[in-house]
């Protein structure tokens, strides 16, 4: 065998094994996780998200490659409140990572960090594919990324206390800049206080409460359902006694009903990103907020 | 693994007993065990077949040459759902799944259908075996080949593969035993495991002994099956390939009542099913999806074949068989509501010989499907299905006639309770 040859070898070897060193594995089931993982854990941590972030964050198609990442992993960061429930669980099960699974501390749910809205008293498929623990999608809401950095940070000490001083400190810089974004934010979206608007799934929710902008009505039936021509009309007759400044449309689910609704009734159509990756442009975690808010307010 | 009433009368008694702790925090009951309620989720799969044949003639077809003994294999024992003409009760599967403690998860399927309760998998996993290892033990589906280790709800059509209902039956494989599988530490899916079986599966490697005009073949001794598979999978942009090799071999024992069944005879051999799979499923976006997948498999027997003939009496002689088909299958989702998907069934190699004469027997066994789905939701579907079955054979004096037939199914699916999550 040649030298050459050799070097090919080994190349690929390196290639399909994970280099082995000193960071922490840590996997996140979403890309805005993974963003925030970044800004605390700096060059300490090796990071990557499952789902991508142009997908529907309900029904991630359950790769086995995802099962190659859990299995390695020293970290798993998930959104919780269920929004995984459709195919996390088996994975974790067949990664079979004592690290990582139920019930073990590489095992971080962010939603324990944050309140949560809509939390049902009673819950009932009747309903549609109802998030049980409450409306999953708090991360929308820009100012509950400072108890999630924060909940990151402390597990990261938890597993890596070599590196405590560092996430100390890149928390400490991430909660700077992200205090100043959110000032700049919260002046920007403050003259959508008061204006009614519409969803296509109940994405938004954090978002809209937290700046006070009124849900009139969702496109889809019920959650994960859609629409039927019936409830479209309802919510046109919903719409003729209000007055709708916004559709806000995710990126995933199909756009025809509000794109019926917004031309005839004149109504801005904004595709929201939900994530990172979702658009070009949100392709980061500051990046993502920024385009959200720029989106809202452009006219 | 059929057992009457007893079991499933002693199930729902003990969760009528479960059910009414749930209601014991509001009265501030200090014993109440409710979070510790394992997730249940209940299964209702039923049809409506219409088909050009009736029943008795239906459940007389042969599939042939698909047993170690006799002609072939009746229809009827392929099947486990859409039996009958018209309204059909396939099962109502009960699934119970928990953490059982930091060592160990448990989950159990069971089947209950008219025919009676059978405990279709209850299996214990490791949840804290270090380097990529775990051990599963129990009762429970074969992770051979693609179609072999999903629950039939899981499936893109009503009816298994005809190479998998040919070679395991149409439950499967499912075995008593342990599983050792290993994740490899890459950045794609591989994945190695071993299965150590009892060997039980009728169609394949059975285990039970029979007596042949004074000789005594003796019953296998478990564990007498040993299942080995390799899974490697890797993602290309939006599409994922999912690829394996499986091979089962063991001890046969095809036992036959040959004092009473006139032209039956019995098997007592080995056999070894092997297996190759890939699938690709490429996702356009968070709704739409193509997926093409394919199964090959191939079965070969030897052993001594036992038969009773009216003119020549007690017979022994040495019997092999090998057998060769795949299934070719296409699914395509094209909103939330809406699946369609088409497959192909040939078993294209048929061979069976006794004492080294080859026997006649037809080839290229053929079947096509097609299928259209509605979901209303995730928890509920219904499905029409299309068959075209050239598979299916009658017997005279040795003379097999294919008898075609056609099919069309309504399948009505429903789920109640655990959020079952998707397997890829
Ligand atoms: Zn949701």
């Amino acid at each position: 065998m040649n030298m050459k040859k050799l070097i090919l070898i080994l190349a690929a070897f390196a290639l399909a094994f994970p280099l082995i060193g000193a960071k922490l594995q840590v996997v996140t089931t979403y890309p805005y996780i993974a963003g925030l993982t970044e800004q605390v854990g700096g060059d300490r941590v090796d990071v990557r998200a499952l789902a991508g972030g142009q997908w529907d964050p309900h029904t991630i198609m359950a790769k086995p490659s995802f099962i190659a990442k859990l299995r390695r992993a020293d970290l798993l960061i998930i959104n919780g409140a269920q929004l995984e429930i459709g195919w996390l669980p088996p994975l974790l099960n067949q990664a079979s990572n004592p690290k990582v699974n139920v019930g073990a501390r590489g095992l971080l749910d962010l939603s324990r960090s944050v309140k949560m809205l809509d939390v049902p008293d009673n819950v009932s498929r009747a309903h549609g594919d109802i998030h049980p623990d409450g409306n999953p999608h708090y991360y929308l809401d820009p100012h509950n990324m400072l108890p999630l950095a924060e909940a990151i940070a402390a597990k990261l000490s938890e597993l890596d206390g070599t590196g405590v001083q560092a996430y100390r400190k890149n928390l400490a810089d991430f909660r700077v800049q992200w205090n100043a974004k959110l000032e700049e934010w919260d002046r920007r979206l403050a003259d959508l206080k008061g204006a009614m608007v519409i969803e296509y799934h109940q994405n938004y929710d954090y978002l809209l409460r937290r700046y006070g902008i009124e849900l009139l009505g969702t496109i889809e039936l019920l959650p994960g359902i859609p629409p039927t021509s019936r409830h479209i009309q309802e919510l046109e007759a919903k719409i003729d006694n209000a007055s709708v400044r916004f559709i806000l449309q995710d990126v995933y689910n199909p756009d025809e009903a509000s794109r019926h609704i917004a031309t005839k009734h004149h109504i801005r159509l904004i595709k929201l990103p939900h994530d990172i990756g979702a658009v070009r442009e949100a392709d980061g975690l500051f990046s993502l907020f920024e385009e959200i808010i720029r989106r809202l307010t452009h006219d | 693994m059929k057992i009457k009433f007893l079991p499933s009368i002693l199930l729902f008694g003990a969760l009528a007993v479960a059910v009414p702790l749930t209601g014991g925090e509001g009265t501030g009951n200090p014993f109440a065990q409710a979070k510790f309620v394992p997730d249940i989720s209940l299964i209702l799969d039923s049809s409506f077949v219409i088909r050009d044949l009736e029943d008795p003639w239906f459940s007389d077809l042969f599939l042939p040459g698909f047993s170690h003994a006799g002609p072939g294999v009746r229809a009827l024992e392929l099947d486990e759902a859409n039996v009958g003409k018209g309204f059909n009760l396939n099962y109502a599967e009960l699934s119970l799944a928990s953490v059982v403690d930091p060592y160990f998860d448990l989950f159990a399927v069971f089947h209950l259908s008219p025919e009676g309760f059978e405990i279709e998998e209850a299996y214990f996993s490791t949840r804290r075996l270090p380097a990529g290892l775990q051990i599963k033990g129990g009762k429970f589906l074969s992770q051979f080949g693609r179609i072999n280790g999903q629950h039939s709800h899981y499936w893109d059509f009503g009816s298994p593969p005809l190479v998998q209902s040919a070679f395991f039956g149409g439950g499967g494989l499912a075995e008593l035993g342990l599983r050792l599988s290993w994740v490899a530490p890459l950045n794609i899916f591989l994945q190695f495991a071993v299965e150590i079986l009892q060997g039980h599966n009728e169609m394949s490697f059975g285990h039970q002994g029979f007596d042949a005009g004074g000789i005594s073949i003796a019953t296998v001794d478990g564990p007498g099956l040993v299942v080995a598979t390799v899974k490697s999978s890797f993602d290309l942009g939006n599409l994922t390939v999912l690829a394996g090799i499986s091979s089962a071999s063991g001890k046969s024992r095809w036992p036959a009542d040959l004092e009473n069944d006139n032209g039956a005879s019995a098997f007592a051999g080995t056999a070894a099913v092997f297996g190759a799979d890939i699938t690709f499923k490429y996702l356009f976006d968070s709704i739409r999806y193509l997926s093409l997948q394919t199964e090959v498999m191939g079965r070969t027997s030897r052993g001594d074949r036992y038969g009773l003939e009216v003119v020549n009496g007690w017979s022994v002689c040495e019997q092999r068989s090998r057998q060769e088909g795949f299934y070719s299958q296409a699914v395509a989702r094209l909103n939330k509501r809406l699946r369609f998907g088409a497959r192909l069934d040939l078993i294209w190699k048929n061979d069976l010989s006794f004492a080294g004469m080859t026997q006649a027997l037809p080839k290229n066994l053929m079947r096509y499907t097609a299928m259209g789905e509605w979901n209303p939701t995730e928890f509920s579907r219904l499905r029409l299905q299309y068959t075209y079955d050239r598979s299916r054979y009658e017997e005279s004096g040795g003379i097999w006639r294919q008898r075609p037939v056609h099919e069309l199914t309504l399948q009505v699916n429903i789920t109640i309770g655990a959020h079952g999550a998707h397997a890829f």
